[in-house]
């Protein structure tokens, strides 16, 4: 194939477009459409439901980076002295703010009807600064009852609905329905009990954190028997400034006695979840891909054998089947561009603003498309690319049949 | 310029049908020959075959010093591209292109940087000089089959083939495309065979062969 080749393939690629009837080129590039936005929203919404799933755990539960105390050569309890070291990790450009956790296991008891009958269910505790940690997490902006004041005080605690009950949650191990001004007593895995005053209950039904409760970092403390300590440290960090690797190997070289973790280590259930959607969004995508390049086949296979007498002629004349099946690709690659371009114009102008307006409400928030360049780039490349095979085989198929039966039928 | 030698076409089925039996002939330069002979006759067959739209059974075809049949497929587009014009009964023009791109395009396609402008003289040499821009359906079937005659003509074929080429004119225009064939013969010295079952087309053509049964009949 020669030059001269390629020019005559688009001659009359470019004449059969121009001269085809407007009505089935039009057809033919707003079904490419439909096909394209249906591998871009399929994809962009499960990849929009793993993005808010992932961004929720980020912001309510593991924030991007989690300091742990040393594990060698010998494993300890706390990361010692947690002031200095959140001082030096602040000096690292991009970190936007951290917040110190004290992890504590124990019991919670509640007695509902006030009759001396408890019930008791087994919860994870959290210690925490709450100035510190509105920095960091957005659980005080899920509050559901009550407040999640700056200064918590001793006797108060802060219960996830997921463990107080009620709230519309599903739990079957909960306490049946605390209110905020109810007592719940704590026996902690110390043997330590305390009485607790409920001052707010949060709502988060991703991940674990909506079956914990927080109580104050003296609270904490005073159990524990220690002071100015961590059991984690977690970091909220600009992703604009450097990458996560980036933030976590500055971590590692000004904190090499430390364990350091990515967001994506705490994802436990959630993480299987996600990468369960990705597989999904992945043979989703293959799927729609496959039923695009069928779309275009079917059309292109239909355009083709409307056309056999033009390519019988063609063939009489002298016209090479290799020119007849390029033009045929290069008629292909036009309804697979413009139905690109459709696609995107219909995600973009018109899906994208639709949801802005009128948001899908989800667990985690509000449904969103979401897209990387090279996510738009591979599903452009592969329309295209099965546009190109879907053209070429049915302009194969017909280029190949006898000129006569061609031109007469 | 054309040589046939003992040429069967046997179309397969459950019942095979022997379009031709076996036909030998010779076509010289610069002769307008018309093929004759009832419906079923062979004629058209023999043309495809000889215009290379077909392959034949067996036999042998010589054109200039070319054994066509001893080529490849891809040879043989390429001889039918430089070598012969062919004209169809029912024109077989590219509905999609104007009667000048009809024209011009199977040398375009051969890399000839001249030939729009060959087409326009073509087009003018058949008449149409005022049509050049005109689609197809815009033309009478006259019109359409001087645009295809002249097509044949583009790449100055050794020989160029009609199939019928009068079929669905009437008389008038048929008169045309004869006298237009004579003319081509005359001034060109074009060698043309041309298919017709028309009896009175006699009269415009130097030999006529008459076909029956697959078999050349006899010569006039």
């Amino acid at each position: 194939m020669n030059l001269i080749d390629i020019k005559t393939a688009y001659f009359i690629a470019y004449k059969t477009i121009i001269k085809g009837h407007k009505s089935t080129v039009s057809l033919i590039i707003f079904i490419l459409s439909l096909s394209f936005f249906n591998l871009m929203f399929v994809s962009g919404f499960l990849s929009g439901f793993s993005d808010g799933i992932m961004q929720s755990m980020i912001d309510t539960s593991t924030a991007h980076i989690i300091v742990l105390p040393q594990e060698e050569p010998t494993r300890k309890d706390f990361i010692v002295d947690q002031n200095s070291v959140r001082a030096q990790i602040q000096t690292i450009p991009g970190i936007i703010a951290t917040a110190s956790h004290y992890q504590l296991g124990g019991s919670v008891a509640y007695d509902k009807e006030k009759n001396g009958k408890f019930k008791y269910v087994s919860a994870p505790i959290i210690g925490v600064n709450q100035k510190e940690e509105k920095d960091v997490l957005t659980v005080h902006e899920n509050i559901v009852s009550g407040e999640f004041p700056d200064n918590l005080n001793k006797n108060e605690i802060i219960l996830g609905a997921n463990l107080s009950g009620g709230f519309d949650t599903v739990q079957t191990t909960d306490l049946g329905g605390a209110i905020v001004g109810d007592e719940v007593q704590m026996t902690y895995s110390n043997g330590i009990s305390r009485t607790y005053t409920v001052k707010g209950i949060y709502k988060i039904t991703i991940g674990g954190i909506g079956g914990s409760a927080f109580i104050s970092t003296k609270e904490a403390e005073a159990i524990l028997s220690t002071y100015n300590n961590a059991s984690e440290i977690m970091i909220k960090v600009d992703l604009t400034k450097d990458t996560l690797d980036g933030y976590i190997n500055k971590i590692k070289t000004m904190l090499p006695e430390l364990k350091i973790e990515k967001y994506t280590a705490r994802l436990s259930t959630v993480g299987i979840l996600i990468s369960a959607f990705d597989i999904i969004a992945v043979i989703v995508s293959v799927i729609s891909i496959i039923v695009a390049a069928i779309t275009i086949f079917v059309m292109i296979y239909v355009n083709a054998v409307s056309k056999r007498r033009q390519i019988g002629i063609l063939k009489a004349i002298g016209i090479k089947e290799s020119i007849i099946e390029l033009s045929y690709i290069l008629q292909s690659l036009f309804y697979a561009s413009l139905g690109v371009v459709g696609g995107l114009i219909i995600i973009f102008w018109i899906v994208v603003p639709f949801i802005a307006i009128r948001p899908i409400p989800m667990p985690y928030g509000d449904a969103s498309l979401t897209y990387t360049s090279l996510g738009i780039f591979i599903n452009i490349i592969s329309l295209i690319v099965a546009g190109i095979l879907a053209g070429f085989v049915p302009a194969k198929i017909v280029a190949r049949e006898n000129i006569l039966k061609s031109i007469w039928g | 310029m054309i040589k046939i030698e003992k040429l069967v076409k046997t179309y397969p089925g459950k019942v095979p049908t022997h379009a031709l039996k076996g036909v030998s002939l010779d076509i010289a330069e610069g002769e307008l020959v018309a093929l004759m002979g009832r419906s079923g006759s062979g004629k058209s067959t023999l043309l495809h075959q000889l215009g290379l739209l077909d392959i034949p059974t067996s036999g042998k075809i010589i054109i200039g010093k070319q054994d066509v049949l001893s080529l490849s497929d891809a040879e043989r587009t390429r001889f039918r591209l430089q070598h012969l014009g062919y004209v169809f009964q029912e024109y077989a023009l590219i509905a999609e292109f104007t009667a000048l791109e009809n024209v011009y395009f199977p040398a375009q396609a051969f890399g000839d940087n001249d030939a729009k402008k060959r087409a326009e003289h073509l087009l003018d040499l058949v008449g149409l000089k005022e049509r050049i821009n005109h689609y197809p359906n815009e033309m009478s079937g006259g019109e359409q089959q001087r645009v295809a005659i002249a097509r044949s003509l583009i790449n100055n074929p050794k020989v160029l083939f009609a199939d019928e080429p009068t079929a669905n004119l009437d008389t008038v225009s048929s008169e045309i495309v004869f006298k237009l064939f004579q003319k081509l013969n005359k001034e060109l010295k074009q060698t043309i065979l041309v298919v017709t079952h028309e009896p009175e087309d006699k009269k415009y053509v130097d030999r006529v062969i008459w076909l029956k049964d697959g078999l050349i009949e006899k010569e006039e």
